[in-house]
């Protein structure tokens, strides 16, 4: 059988983290193929919905990444969506999911090459935490 | 918008540059910004950190309003904006005419990858043999000699090195889409003619230029070289200036006579530059200062030789004005005597290498090693005033930029190594000036653990096994000290930058002693040419924040002359108007994939993906275009679209911010709306998917094997399914907008506010002007004079004629303001008049001006001997002449009473440039009184460094004080004793004096109502909170609310007009529009849903959200709103929608991506 491929879904800030997303392309530093890139402007726009709904859709990780503490371009969206996350955290193992498939991080625009780090160690982690399986059926 | 008829041409795409460029097209000109390197950004683009915040902010200075009209990404990237033009590798040449009527001239230097080709693949980079010092990392590493100039610009074309290109072709093999051509090399066809008496000279020129593959004759004399002129032509001509005989000069003025074109570039000793330059007035191109070596002349030669080759296009631009911010250079710390070792120990760096080592895009990928073995820093060094405050190397002035740039270093090096690293900053006068710098200091000393040592270095010397630097110096009592350190940095000073006497030259600028440009008096920007501006490092370096204010102020200046000249009036523009009821069509979907050559066939299987795109009904065709990037396959989708007359259009190809520019023109061309049109990128598909190396193998049709190729198209189809999924929702509905009151209400009547309102009503729009007092002039009806000698009185009077004269001025005096509510664009602002009557303004945006003023002090026995005075009291007693300099004997100075020390830590920075300035009139009045100034940090920064050393010179004493141990000023029997430590002595000092000036530095005019009334922040000292220190350095964070003088912070009286012409300038960004315009990507509300819960006005971060109580609705601003889409993430109802980015488009892409 051929290894686990996780899917992993991304939502990248517009202004920093999409850029290094961009950069790191550009750079054509290699990162996983499994992490799908969905732009947001803004982490704070990211609506706990959009997490649970890619969870429930079958994704094995969620990464939501953003401009640096005190960085956002939108004064503190940013704060907004750590606040979000931290409490999303507490809720995603009612629903069945690891709290440890979610993460949260600060990717400022010249960071390329973190990125990729970050995206390979998140994709061999999901790898180590297996399938993820939804103990409910759809519920949105 | 309808776009302006003014027009300007901003020199210099760094920060200052784009922030003037934005400045004036947000105001509706049009402008063409041009920079000589392949890049904008300037230095700003080598700096990922910049302090308070450690990080980077730089987008926060994109336009707010009409965000439609510019790029809404990354200001690292690029820069976007309808009514600028860039033009990069671009010179100006030459500037004719007057303000209002300027034609210059611009030179672009073209390169042999076609930018409008490459799609920043890198293939060729991959093939190109030669390896080159790579610039963009300050020479730290290498990278090949086709190479992207910054890795993160976009567009990003990639770009050859003449110099070292070795003109291999294999680039041109490997480039897919045809985007390099090499010309024939015809060097040896450009022949150069070297004229030199010195025979040495001669040869080791001919020798270099021989070895570049030149045709190379020389002449020993002006006569010989004028008789080789005549036998055959030259291309161009190095001439040496002190020749025997005929003088360079000479030999130049009679070749010109018959030879008009001839390219010459004088070679002179240091002594003779002047005459280099004079020479330049004659037609000289250039000069080159002996002794130069080949990596300086190689560079000049190739340009001129690409000129010659046709690889350059002059344009003749007409403009009402220009704003030069043509950047600084810095000083070569390995020139002369290089103490410190640079470029010989390898582990001695400048301050700007180091920005690039810590640097996630830098050589060491952002982690702190020692250039000598790689192995980590644990232990660096900065030593401060490397090149300036230093008379040896004849920089009698302070760079002003390199304390605070030092501080924050060490603080990211504690940062970035998880505190694994000590740091220690030698250091003369720690310059912490600014707003918010003395209490940055203190964190990094008390929170972070920076060391900061008042010591003299006096040698560095390299361990040669270990690579550590052995560091002696010198305290201030005389103590020797030795430590050894891993990294040195060393803060270099600026200097002009390359070819600034030449901009002099061609633009008949003034420059001051140093070669800096000068403005001025009591401007920041003005020069002694109407209509030519000044704005960055031009003119000595500034902090961020300061540059964005000197550039907004220069920027405000030049609109002025553009508007006297009718730069306002409307060029005709043809609007788009989206055909109605295209939101009610089905969506009929056209998409079109390019193959980017046949890169795209290779990897995927192209029948299925069409096969599968089309099982949904929606879409109406697809079909694959070749090469979409070129002007053809542009050509073909454009008669396509005609066609097929879809009503959404999605493109896949790569670069999609570029195609985003390319959307709107597309748009207009085949009637379709922009928003209508969606760009997906496949190409960061390839570089997932491709073998980088398989394009230029041998074998270049390899096809994948079925496995990935099943794979890719895969992955490839989801792609583009997101864009579906995106476009199917997308929504092409007129962007809404709100009504503007053309008119400011600025409060306050000193010289800001007076500023301000002038420089708006010079636009043509009325401004209301509040005083508090019974007259206009603030702190200018005391202070007369300034250290550099011009009369604040004739300021004053000529400012208070103007504002008292100028039609679209109503002055309230002795009126106050009441109350004031609204936002952006309208306000309402209740006045009261003296004669307690309420009157309502109106006003689109506000501007604060209330002003400072001297602290209040109880220390030193202040108040308690008539003796014991302030500096404002000086001043005044100086004036009015109560004080006598002839009748004193002895004046002590103390500076930073009460400041920069809890509660009031921070610095008023005009305080040292006062004491100097009454120290240096009563030494020039009687050369016989002691002066005593004690002091902490002597803040004499930028150019005020040179009175600080005239003063020293004229014989007045500093004695450095420290807060654990203050100067005691004691009163008994009505006798005044003064008593301090002083270090270098080592003693404690009596001394006899006649009055004691206390520096008592400024407080703020601003009551918290006030502030409160306007919605504007007040930081903890009580001055107005700035949005951003840096990138909106006079905006609050309430739209519309700017404010500028003392309350902003304090300042000199040119720099709070500086202030004051920027806040006017972005007063004008609002008020010139009758709209304010949301952007597509702007909150609504779909009421219906709505339960007034009223969570998404709390969590809206500009205020962008009131509630209608009369109609029981939410109402979103859309001039305010900036689409963070924070309020739909809040809303429970799904009723508040960021639209761009709706709940059915994420959750559709939501479903692509999972797949």
């Amino acid at each position: 059988m051929s290894e686990f491929e996780p899917t992993i879904v991304a939502f990248f800030c517009n202004w920093c983290t999409f850029t290094a997303a961009d950069l790191a392309g550009t750079s054509r530093l290699s990162y996983p193929p499994n992490i799908k890139i969905i732009r947001v402007m803004c982490t704070g726009m990211v609506d706990p919905q959009y997490i649970i709904k890619a969870f429930l859709e079958g994704a094995d990780g969620v990464l939501v990444s953003g401009c640096h503490p005190g960085d956002c371009h939108y004064i503190n969206g940013n704060y907004k969506a750590r606040r979000r996350i931290k409490l999303l955290k507490e809720i995603l193992p009612q629903f069945g999911f690891d709290s440890k498939r979610l993460r949260l991080t600060w990717i400022g625009a010249s960071d390329g090459i973190r990125l990729a780090e970050i995206m390979r160690t998140l994709v061999s982690q999901i790898k180590e935490l297996g399938p993820s399986q939804s103990k409910l059926s759809m519920v949105i | 918008m309808a776009p302006k008829n003014g027009k300007a041409l901003v020199v210099g795409a760094g920060i200052s540059g784009i922030r003037a460029a934005l400045d004036l097209a947000e105001y509706g000109y049009g402008v063409t910004l041009i920079d000589t390197s392949p890049n904008i950004g300037g230095i700003l683009s080598q700096l990922d950190y910049q302090f308070p915040t450690d990080s980077c902010g730089m987008c926060k200075m994109l336009p707010l309003f009409n965000r439609d009209e510019g790029s809404q990404y990354c200001l690292r990237k690029g820069l976007f904006h309808e009514n600028i033009e860039i033009l990069l590798s671009t010179d100006l040449i030459s500037v004719e005419g007057e303000a209002g009527q300027f034609k210059a001239t611009v030179r672009q230097h073209l390169n042999w990858v076609d930018p409008k080709l490459c799609t920043g693949c890198g293939y060729c980079a991959d093939v190109c043999p030669v390896d080159i010092p790579d610039k963009f990392n300050e020479n730290i590493g290498t990278h090949k000699a086709v190479y992207l100039p910054v890795p993160h610009a976009i567009p990003n074309p990639y770009i050859i090195d003449f110099a070292s290109c070795t003109r291999c072709g294999a680039c041109i093999k490997a480039c897919p889409t045809d985007a390099i051509k090499l010309p024939q090399d015809k060097r040896n066809s450009f022949h150069i003619l070297v004229v030199d008496d010195e025979l040495v000279m001669r040869d080791s020129l001919k020798e270099w230029l021989t070895e570049e593959r030149f045709s190379v004759d020389m002449a020993a004399s002006g006569s010989e070289a004028l008789d080789m002129l005549k036998a055959k032509p030259y291309d161009l001509m190095l001439l040496d200036i002190m020749m025997p005989g005929m003088d360079g000069v000479e030999v130049l003025q009679k070749a010109k006579e018959n030879f008009a074109d001839l390219n010459v570039i004088m070679m002179t000793a240091y002594a003779t530059v002047e005459t280099a330059v004079e020479a330049m007035k004659i037609g000289a191109m250039d000069y080159l200062v002996k002794p130069f070596d080949p990596d300086a002349l190689t560079p000049m030669i190739l340009r001129i030789f690409q000129d010659a080759d046709g690889a350059a296009e002059d344009r003749q631009i007409e403009v009402g004005a220009l704003v030069l911010c043509s950047g600084t250079g810095f000083f070569d710390p390995g020139s002369g005597k290089n103490p410190f070792g640079y470029k010989t120990y390898p582990n001695v760096v400048t301050s700007l290498e180091f920005e690039r080592m810590i640097s996630g895009t830098g050589p060491c990928q952002g982690k702190l090693l020692r250039p000598f073995d790689g192995k980590p820093v644990k232990k660096a060094a900065w030593i401060q005033c490397v090149g300036s405050r230093d008379l040896q190397t004849d920089a009698d002035f302070c760079t002003g930029i390199c304390c605070m740039f030092a501080i924050k270093e060490a603080v990211i090096a504690k940062k970035t190594s998880d505190q694994n690293i000590e740091t220690t900053i030698f250091y003369m006068d720690m310059r912490t000036y600014g707003k918010t710098f003395q209490r940055y200091r203190d964190q990094a000393k008390n929170i972070y653990g920076v060391n900061f040592a008042r010591e003299r270095i006096h040698s560095v010397i390299q361990d040669m096994a270990t690579g550590d630097l052995l560091i002696k110096s010198v305290d201030v009592s005389g103590n020797s000290k030795e430590d050894r350190f891993d990294l040195l940095v060393l803060a270099v000073g600026q200097r002009p930058a390359e070819g600034m006497s030449k901009l002099a030259e061609l633009a008949e600028l003034a420059l001051n002693e140093w070669g800096f440009g000068k403005t001025g008096p009591f401007s920041l920007a003005k020069t002694s040419r109407e209509g030519i501006l000044l704005g960055g490092s031009l003119t000595g370096h500034k902090d961020i924040g300061d540059l964005l204010i000197q550039a907004s102020s220069a920027a405000v200046n030049a609109s002025r002359f553009i508007h006297s000249k009718g730069g306002d009036l409307s060029t005709e523009h043809t609007l788009y108007h989206p055909p109605s009821g295209v939101m009610k069509e089905i969506p009929k979907i056209l998409i079109v994939i390019c193959t980017c050559g046949n890169r795209f066939l290779q990897l995927a299987d192209s029948d299925h993906i069409a096969g599968q795109l089309k099982a949904d009904p929606l879409i109406d065709k697809v079909v694959f275009s070749e090469k979409l990037c070129t002007d053809q396959g542009l050509g073909n989708l454009v008669e396509l679209v005609k066609e097929i007359t879809p009503n959404r259009l999605l493109i896949a190809a790569c670069l999609p911010y570029v195609y985003k520019l390319k959307a709107k023109k597309l748009g207009n061309e085949i009637g379709l709306d922009p928003a209508l049109i969606e760009i997906v990128d496949i190409n960061t598909g390839y570089s997932h998917l491709l073998n980088p190396n398989a394009c230029y193998e041998e074998n270049k049709t390899e096809i994948l094997d079925e496995e990935s190729s099943s794979a890719s198209t895969h992955h490839l189809l989801s792609i583009i399914e997101t864009g579906i999924a995106k476009l199917k929702w997308a929504d092409a509905s007129e962007t809404p907008k709100v009504s503007v009151c053309q008119k400011t209400l600025v409060v306050g009547g000193g010289i800001a506010g007076m500023t301000a309102a002038l420089a708006i009503a010079d636009h043509g729009f009325e401004v209301d002007l509040v005083e508090q007092s019974e007259q206009l002039g603030g702190n200018l009806n005391w202070l007369k004079r300034t250290l550099d000698g011009h009369s604040a009185n004739e300021l004053l009077k000529n400012t208070l004629e103007s504002v008292k004269k100028h039609p679209k001025i109503n002055i309230h005096t002795q009126s106050e303001v009441i109350n004031s509510a609204g936002e952006a664009g309208n306000f309402h602002t209740e006045v009261k008049d003296p004669q307690n009557q309420i009157h309502t303004i109106e006003h689109g945006v506000t501007i604060l001006a209330t002003g400072g003023s001297q602290a209040p002090t109880q220390s030193y026995c202040y108040g308690t001997n008539p003796a014991i005075i302030t500096q404002k009291e000086l001043e005044i007693k100086l004036s009015d002449n109560t004080i006598d300099p002839e009748k004193l004997h002895s004046v002590v100075m103390i500076q930073c009473v009460d400041s920069r020390e809890e509660p009031r830590n921070y610095c008023s920075r005009v305080c040292c440039a006062n004491a100097l300035k009454h120290a240096l009139c009563i030494k020039d009045k009687n050369p016989n009184v002691s002066i005593y100034i004690l002091y902490r940090d002597l803040m004499a920064y930028g150019f005020y460094e040179a009175y600080y050393t005239q003063a020293r010179k004229a014989g007045i004493v500093f004695i450095q004080y420290s807060t654990d141990d203050k100067p005691l000023v004691e009163i008994e029997n009505n006798e005044l004793s003064l008593s301090v430590f002083e270090p270098i002595l080592g003693k404690r000092l009596q001394i006899e004096t006649d009055i004691v000036v206390l520096a008592t530095g400024i407080v703020p005019n601003i009551s918290q109502n006030l502030a409160d009334m306007f919605g504007v922040s007040l930081d903890q000292d009580g001055f107005f909170q700035q949005a951003e220190s840096k990138w909106r350095p006079v905006d609050s964070l309430k739209e519309g609310v700017f404010a500028c003088g003392l309350v902003h912070s304090p300042r000199n009286i040119a720099e709070t007009i500086a202030t004051a012409e920027a806040a006017a300038q972005r007063a004008l960004g609002i008020i010139s529009h009758k709209y304010l315009t949301g952007s597509r990507i702007t909150a609504s509300v779909h009421h219906s849903n709505c339960a007034l819960c009223e969570q998404c006005i709390n969590a809206c971060p500009y205020g962008a959200r009131t509630v209608d109580y009369d109609n029981e609705r939410i109402f979103v601003n859309p001039g305010i709103c900036q689409g963070c889409g924070t309020c739909a993430a809040v809303c429970p109802n799904s009723a508040s929608v960021l639209d761009g980015f709706i709940k059915q488009q994420m959750l559709a892409i939501i479903d692509v991506a999972t797949g």
